[in-house]
């Protein structure tokens, strides 16, 4: 009987559960985490939004860990791991041997070093339950809400207050809202729609230094321009940071994130590593593909784990839904191509014939394949006519085994 | 586990398909193509016939994959592959309406509802006895249920 540690219980330690509970129903299968319950780092705008408890935004059923046996020891945070006695500690003085680990400790949201901002009280992260609980406190003594940061996380922060009447004011260093995903034309139309809501924007321009109280707590934020912006809290949506300091106290190899080999092995024998804290991409779907894959090498599958393609979201607020793929800001020596009418807007970037960079703000349905066409750099230059009414029928082909598609190139 | 085979030769293109799965999925209540507002967004079909501009056409169907893009990128846990029945089963009440999935699909299955809450794709008409409405609808057996 093998032991199965699982350090994290986010997008890639879940899955990784559910796969070694498949491939080994009789292993005992551990998952320590920090969250009391499990639940979608993605979906806690729901949750701040009020529209849905905790239990709502839980991306499994909640009798996970019953239903597959799986041992959860929650509210606990692994401090060392001894990789020579292969056992991790955690709590007052609790230990859990393990014959095989996987560490998915995802990533943490990171403060930039603005004087009093990593000290005082009153900033906040959103990337657990557990932040989206402080806010929620917060938000009950004060409704002047300052968001460094309109990145997606950013905006979720935003969307799900402003409904509930927040007074919120966004800054963001770039020129443009949501400057990863979207162009500068994708972004006016969001910057509209949260204006039209009722949020302030403050682009180009961030955070200096701030104002406190005798608590330590923010009451002004202090812009670079010198203006002064009141407050009552901060929600910090700056960007996140692989935690690894589990790794790096333990003698695992790491340096910005945790390192692993092709099959997501680490340095150490037995250990492996998934999702946000390998640095390899940032996104749910990639975390759940690398927790699916680790636990495969883990029970003794043999696989390999191609390097994901991380540049690819989607976005919905206020109804308004767009799907940026690829890279909009890698235009040199690329066409760009637009289609623009009064409900859509979309955009190709191509070079040598192939996609790589596709925005589409409007009805994204069936919009699928353009992820596919870049990721799998298939030649597109015979088909750029149609390049925005491209579907599988274009590419179709059919695996006469199983009945699924597969692309015929 | 069963999945819908496509044979694209035997497809005349008459969308007989593409009518049944908007009828079987109608929320107004309503029954009979007579009254079936064909112009309701809300009634799209989760089917498609496309043409392969040679004369001929594709059908496009949810293929229910043994290694689902969609539920692969759910983050609500919305879309779960139903590993005693092989669908890809939807639950809409679970869904935040990120549409990573139809980001995902490979194939371009999944849709955006009109109201933009949900997403949406074939669901193996589950709620009908006698099976998906679609291949009782092809009068070329070009799209028929088999076991995988």
């Amino acid at each position: 009987m093998e032991r199965f540690v699982i350090i994290g219980a986010g997008a890639a330690g879940i899955s990784a559960a559910q796969v070694l509970r498949d491939f080994r129903p009789k292993d005992v299968v551990t998952v320590i985490s920090t969250d009391e319950k499990v639940h979608s780092r993605c979906m806690l705008h729901k949750y701040l939004g009020h529209e849905r408890d905790a239990q709502g935004i839980n991306f499994v059923g909640a009798d996970f860990f019953e239903k597959n046996d799986i041992v959860h020891i929650s509210c606990e945070t692994v401090k060392r791991i001894d990789t020579a006695a292969k056992t991790v500690f955690f709590g007052e003085s609790y230990s859990a041997p393990y014959d095989k680990l996987l560490i998915a400790t995802g990533s943490g949201f990171f403060i930039p070093p603005i004087p009093h901002f990593r000290e005082a009280p009153n900033v906040f992260g959103f990337r657990d339950l557990s932040d989206a609980l402080k806010i929620d406190e917060a938000f009950a003594k004060g409704r002047r809400v300052f968001i460094v940061g309109s990145g997606l996380v950013g905006l979720d922060a935003a969307s799900a207050l402003c409904e509930r009447g927040a007074e919120i004011t966004i800054a963001e260093m770039a020129p443009r809202v949501m400057p990863l995903q979207t162009d500068d034309y994708a972004a006016s139309v969001y910057q509209k729609v949260f204006e039209d809501h009722g949020c302030k924007f403050l682009l180009g321009i961030g955070a200096s230094d701030a104002v406190v109280d005798e608590a330590g707590n923010i009451t002004e934020v202090i812009l670079s321009n010198g203006e002064h912006i009141p407050c009552d809290f901060i929600i910090m949506a700056a960007g996140v940071r692989p935690r690894i300091q589990i790794a790096l106290d333990s003698g695992i190899a790491a340096e910005r994130a945790i390192q692993v080999d092709g099959h997501l092995r680490t340095s150490v024998p037995d250990v492996y590593a998934a999702g946000d804290c390998t640095g390899l991409s940032g996104v749910w779907p990639d975390a759940m593909a690398q927790g699916k894959a680790a636990a495969r090498n883990m029970a003794g599958v043999d696989e390999a784990y191609p390097k994901p393609y991380p540049f690819k979201n989607t976005s919905n607020f206020f109804g308004v839904t767009m799907l940026s793929v690829g890279r909009l800001d890698l235009t040199e020596g690329a066409d760009i191509l637009v289609h623009k009418t009064p409900t859509e807007y979309k955009k190709a970037i191509v070079k040598d014939g192939r996609l790589t960079g596709y925005l589409s703000l409007g009805d994204i349905s069936n919009h699928g394949l353009y992820l596919h066409l870049i990721r799998s750099g298939i030649d597109i230059s015979g088909k750029l006519d149609k390049i925005f009414r491209l579907t599988f029928a274009d590419f179709y082909g059919i695996n006469e085994k199983n009945g699924e598609f597969a692309y015929s190139v | 586990m069963k999945r819908i085979f496509i044979e694209p030769a035997k497809c005349d293109g008459c969308k007989n398909c593409t009518l049944a799965c908007m009828e079987s999925h109608r929320e107004d209540g309503g029954r009979g193509l007579y009254t079936l507002d064909l112009t309701d967004p809300a009634n799209q079909s989760r089917n498609r016939i496309l043409s392969d501009g040679k004369g001929g056409y594709l059908p496009i169907f949810c293929r229910h994959c043994d290694d689902p893009d969609c539920a692969g990128t759910c983050m609500s846990g919305a879309l779960v592959k139903n590993q005693t029945t092989g669908l890809v089963d939807y639950d809409a009440e679970k869904c935040a309406a990120c549409y990573m999935c139809v980001m995902a699909c490979r194939y371009g299955v999944p849709a955006v509802s009109p109201d933009r809450k949900r997403m949406i794709k074939c669901d193996f008409c589950q709620h009908l006895e006698e099976g998906p409405a679609c291949v009782r609808a092809c009068p070329k057996k070009a799209i028929e249920v088999r076991e995988v």
